[in-house]
């Protein structure tokens, strides 16, 4: 080891060996808080998959089965912005960011089904929250720009909503294997709607826009079900009661 | 044609949607994604701004860097025409750093450190150079983040990378110097001599320094990342000027003088990362 009067300063490298240690700690911590948070994703997301095989008007014991998963996914939420709190947040962002969308997703998508009540926020069905009424659900900061704190970002937002798209997508074709000939007309309108919003965005070459490349595909398999459906005039009148 | 359309029942606008509309009905989410689009807008333009401030950053190091290769002398002072070419260099980059301060700010800082990290490392490898050639001592982690303007952090990493190459150009300069002077550079310590260095026990001592750090827990990400490249890249330097230093004893007088090892191939690896 260098002296002190040798070219380094033996403290150089020992503040950079801590420094490098507590990156460390706050990893394996963060990493213990992701373990728990991808497993009840993958509860989660199960519960909602059963969506697809349950008839609307019995939709109500999944959605209530993935609200009670959805509090377990927010708590977990909530321990990693514990303990990222006196850390920068976009240092460790890319260790969780795909699993926070795994929630946001699943948030967004038990919201559109007419869940996650007792959050604060309106709920109904076919509803799109939007990243405000997410991060409230979530109980956490949403797009932060003039402080470094744990928040959900547009770009993890826009993810989810590209995943809400490929499950809404998969869900009108099984709606309609469940007889139900009014959802995927409901869906195309949704899913058409977000498709538009996505096309006035500049995106870059990166995962969102590649992504979000994909989502015309979805719209086009969503209105051949629809194409399918009016074709042998099976789409429900509108209701007398619409103006 | 149209006619026929409109009869048909599965035309998109009949369904119960609440936000149903006759004709021209625009998406409901229009402004959702009007300020998203602003948003995007925003953190792209910053995003390049700092990409092409960086890259201009690099290349200001890499010019200081090769006029710094012109010095030989250790501790000395930096010859005139060196030095002006090299301060008006490091102006125009801390022009450049301040340009970009404002897209570093908070949270900022680190939103963008893959983009600005390329043109730090490189930057602590011109100012690790300089504090070297000056001094004969390693530039603190402090020192360097106090030649940064305010708001563009030097991360630990960068820190540690930057040195990693700053070994590849000691290699370079001790190299080149004994090539042309005949003699390793080095310094005399007139109270002590048994504190004379010359830069292999310096490069040895780095070498000492980089191996005993234990980078093993950053995995695949920052730091542990580039490490183990640089690493090998930091070993073989200081083993030409080992050996250099060691054909020099053997050989030099039989030498003619102004030989220069081969490092055409040497430059490569050194630089590339």
């Amino acid at each position: 080891m260098a002296n002190p009067p040798g070219m380094i300063d033996p403290r150089i490298f020992e503040s950079l060996q801590s420094k490098i240690d507590e990156d460390a700690e706050v990893r394996d911590q963060i990493r213990e808080v992701l373990q728990s948070l991808d497993r009840q994703g993958r509860t989660a997301q199960s519960i909602l998959s059963r969506a697809h095989s349950t008839p609307a008007a019995h939709l109500q014991a999944v959605i209530q089965s993935a609200e009670a998963a959805i509090k377990d996914e927010v708590e977990s939420i909530g321990k990693l912005a514990n303990i990222t709190s006196n850390s920068p947040y976009y240092k460790y962002n890319n260790m969780w960011t795909r699993d926070v969308q795994n929630v946001v997703f699943s948030v967004l998508f038990c919201g559109w089904l007419g869940g996650v009540g007792e959050s604060g926020v309106a709920t109904e069905p076919g509803k799109l929250f939007t990243i405000e009424e997410v991060g409230k659900i979530l109980n956490v900061p949403v797009n932060l720009k003039d402080r470094d704190a744990f928040h959900i970002t547009i770009e993890e937002y826009l993810q989810s909503l590209i995943t809400l798209i490929e499950e809404l997508s998969r869900l009108a074709i099984n709606s309609v294997t469940l007889g139900d000939y009014q959802r995927p007309l409901q869906i195309s309108q949704f899913v058409k709607d977000i498709h538009a919003g996505f096309q006035i965005l500049n995106l870059k070459n990166d995962s969102l826009r590649r992504r979000s490349d994909s989502i015309k595909y979805n719209v086009k398999k969503i209105e051949d079900i629809v194409y399918d459906l009016s074709l042998r005039n099976l789409v429900p009148k509108a209701e007398p009661t619409a103006p | 044609m149209s006619d026929k359309l409109q009869e048909m029942p599965g035309v998109k606008r009949h369904h119960d949607g609440i936000e149903k509309e006759a004709g021209s009905r625009t998406s409901p989410f229009m402004p959702m994604f009007e300020f998203f689009r602003n948003e995007l807008d925003e953190h792209h333009d910053r995003r390049e701004r700092i990409i092409k401030a960086s890259r201009d950053i690099t290349a200001a190091s890499k010019k200081i860097i090769f006029s710094l290769q012109r010095v030989r002398s250790l501790k000395g002072t930096i010859p005139p025409k060196i030095a002006a070419e090299t301060q008006e260099r490091a102006a125009a980059m801390q022009q450049q750093f301040l340009s970009i301060a404002p897209d570093l700010a908070g949270i900022n800082a680190w939103r963008y450190q893959r983009q600005i990290s390329g043109g730090i490392q490189e930057y602590m490898e011109a100012i690790s150079f300089e504090h070297y050639l000056r001094h004969q001592k390693l530039i603190s982690i402090e020192e360097a983040a106090a030649s940064l303007p305010a708001n563009v952090d030097l991360t630990a990493d960068d820190y540690v990378l930057g040195i990693f190459d700053l070994v590849g150009e000691l290699m370079r300069f001790a190299i080149t110097t004994m090539a042309t002077t005949g003699s390793l550079p080095g310094s005399k310590n007139d109270e002590d001599p048994a504190q004379d260095r010359d830069i292999l026990v310096d490069l040895r001592s780095l070498r000492t320094s980089f191996e005993a750090l234990d980078t093993a827990s950053c995995g695949g990400t920052g730091l542990g990342k580039d490490v183990e490249k640089k690493m090998e890249v930091m070993k073989t330097c200081v083993e030409k000027v080992e050996t250099a230093v060691y054909g020099m004893i053997i050989r030099g007088r039989e030498r003619p003088k102004g030989w220069v090892p081969d490092l055409a191939d040497d430059r490569a690896p050194v630089e590339s990362f």
